[in-house]
């Protein structure tokens, strides 16, 4: 019995199929039973009163009808997982229990093949090869459009294979005609690492990332991208990354770091001599010194240290500002990063008139820091509370635990700031209202202080009052709670700031 | 292992002889050459105790000079290298030349005093 009318649902099909298949069935059954019922009477084997007749003819009819629904069961399973299949990529409400491709038995059959057919069809690869034909002016439009602008366009399929790039894409051709993309990214932050990320963990997901070039300094024709990547699991084309490029904008940016490395190197070399002599001298001299001079002496040495100082404090906002500036965090202790500026401190303080006192009790926890980032931290401080106190003020450095962190705390007594000001404190160039005039300076100190302790994962915070003082707090990490976050990051800090320190969300201050 | 014998590659007039000045009154006995390509021969032929090595000088570049010595095979086993520069170079480079040197210091931090005080650590190495 044939179906003549297609059903209105996919999933009406099957018991209206299962209802007149098994009707014909047991319908079958009587008709061949009677007539080997028939044909022994009228062998006249048995007469139709017989019991034995009615016997044989019932048992038959039973046996035949188990066997043909045995049968009957084992060929249309098949047929009833492809309508469950299709009923339930139509989206129809299942009635049937939804088929597992991958049973031992399918995959013997090679069914499995061909359920998969029908799933793959229902992620939408199907609707396109359909429609190809009716879009293909419009595909070729678009694809000509995209070749027009400077925007690349890479479309990855599943196996990672470029399936499409545009004019503008820096995509590689090697001698088979196998495309690669040309990109080259910072750490261990690339594109392949993500990619390997979304097939374990992903559905859906998109990553960005910033000043991607597409070789190396000083190649013909270098070029940087921003790069976003979207990835789709199941469709045919799974991942598409879209690369703007920024060339004109960060070039400029390297050839102004490139200047302030070359101006940095300048001015270093005078300063070397200037230090060195001073510090070469100061000891041969010390004899011959008399009167002030002697101080005098000291506050030549204590000028070209800060000179050094500024200078670092440039070259490392350059490159914080271009996301260059490296850290390389260590497990250390606040009194041993402290004593690699204790001398010029102390020279310092003295030469102002100004009275110094450092304490750090001695169960202080280690931190993990930068020793030399840490260090021109506390020196722009201390340096800052010097400057801006009065002749002859107190200017104390102490340090105490406070919950995960070691707070190191710089308290002056000096001209102090209104609320006003210190809320914009720690702005590149800015500069208090009193300062401007009467106190030499960049700027940049409390600037590059707070991007070095917030990229170590610490805060640093300002308590102040106009006219009374001020105190500058630094909290860092204690080492044994990070410990095992930088041991993975192989001492960067990666880790501890990818820990819900919003501010750097657009910094990543660890790429080369 | 005793220090005696130190070799300056270094092209600022200034800053080399205010090495070899303060070196020499310490009791070092130091050779001091301007040109990378002299120092890269200077450091073959002779075995110093402790190279001085500036990274941005004519001829031919520290970087250069550390990689002949040390870059495929350390001809200069008993040799501590101290680079020194002021010049701050992109991380990589840093760190290739970190890889083959003892120190690696920005000269303008370091006065000879310093100086002095980090080779009478090599010494205790």
């Amino acid at each position: 019995m044939e179906i003549k009318k297609v059903p209105r649902l996919a999933s009406q099909f099957w018991p209206d199929f299962l209802k007149r298949k098994l009707t014909l069935i047991i319908l079958m059954q009587i008709i061949i039973s009677a007539a080997i019922g028939a044909v022994l009477v009228q062998a006249g084997i048995f007469t139709v009163d017989s019991v034995e007749l009615w016997i044989i003819v019932g048992g038959f009819f039973v046996i035949q009808l188990g066997v043909n629904i045995l049968i009957f069961i084992s060929t249309a399973s098949p047929t009833k997982d492809l309508i469950a299949a299709i009923i339930n990529v139509a989206g129809e409400q299942p009635k049937l229990p939804l088929p597992n491709p991958n049973t031992s038995k399918n995959e013997k059959t090679g069914f499995r093949d061909a359920l998969n057919v029908i799933y793959e069809l229902s992620s939408g690869s199907g609707q396109v090869e359909l429609k190809e034909s009716d879009n293909t002016p419009r595909i070729t439009a678009a694809l000509s459009a995209l070749d027009m602008t400077l925007c690349g366009f890479i479309a990855f399929d599943k196996n990672r294979k470029i399936v499409y790039s545009n004019k503008s894409a820096p995509v590689h051709k090697n001698s088979d005609g196998e495309k690669s993309v040309e990109l080259l990214f910072n750490g261990a932050d690339t594109f392949d690492s993500w990619l390997e990320h979304c097939k374990e963990n992903s559905v859906h997901d998109e990553h960005i990332w910033y000043r991607i070039p597409d070789r190396l300094p000083n190649e013909e024709g270098r070029r940087f991208f921003d790069v976003i990547a979207s990835y789709e699991k199941g469709t045919t084309v799974e991942t598409v990354m879209t690369l703007i490029d920024r060339t004109s904008k960060y070039s400029v940016d390297e050839e102004d770091l490139d200047f302030i490395s070359f101006a940095a190197h300048e001015l270093r070399g005078p300063i070397t001599v200037i230090r060195g002599y001073l510090d070469v001298l100061e000891d041969e001299l010390s004899d011959v010194l008399q009167g002030d001079q002697s101080e005098l002496f000291h506050r030549l040495i204590v000028s070209s240290n800060r000179l050094s100082g500024y200078i670092d404090n440039i070259l490392n906002t350059s490159r914080y500002d271009r996301r260059h500036l490296k850290m390389d965090l260590a497990e250390d202790t606040v009194a041993a990063i402290y004593d690699t500026i204790s001398d010029d401190m102390k020279l310092r303080a003295g030469a102002q008139n100004r009275l110094l006192t450092v304490k750090f009790p001695d169960d202080l926890p280690t931190i993990a820091a930068d020793r030399a980032s840490i260090s021109e931290v506390f020196g722009n401080l201390i340096d800052n509370a010097l400057k801006y106190s009065n002749e002859g003020g107190l200017v104390n450095v102490s340090a105490k635990v406070s919950g995960d962190f070691v707070d190191v705390s710089v308290v002056d007594n000096g001209i102090g700031m209104p609320e006003n000001v210190v809320s914009q404190l720690f702005q590149k160039f800015y500069r208090s209202h009193r300062s401007r005039e009467t106190i030499a300076g960049t700027g940049i100190g409390l600037y590059i202080s707070k991007a070095i302790v917030e990229s170590h994962g610490g805060t640093i915070t300002v308590r102040s009052e106009d006219g009374k003082g001020s105190t500058f707090t630094v909290s860092l990490p204690i080492y044994s709670t990070v410990a095992d976050k930088l041991k993975a990051g192989n001492n960067s800090n990666e880790g501890l700031i990818g820990e819900g320190n919003g501010w750097i969300k657009n910094h990543s201050m660890y790429r080369g | 292992m005793a220090i005696k014998t130190i070799l300056c590659i270094e092209d600022d007039r200034f800053i080399g002889e205010m090495y070899v000045r303060s070196l020499k009154k310490a009791g070092y006995d130091i050779d001091w050459v301007v040109d990378g390509n002299d120092g890269l021969i200077a450091a073959r032929n002779k075995p110093y105790d402790v190279i001085l090595l500036d990274v941005m000088l004519p001829e031919r570049c520290g970087t250069d000079i550390l990689e002949a010595l040390r870059g495929k095979e350390d001809l200069i086993p008993n040799t501590h290298v101290i680079v020194l520069t002021n010049f701050q170079q992109d991380e990589e480079s840093q760190l290739a030349m970190e890889k083959h040197a003892d120190a690696y210091l920005i000269k303008a931090e370091i006065t000879p005093k310093k100086l002095i005080s980090v080779i009478e650590k090599l010494e205790d190495k």
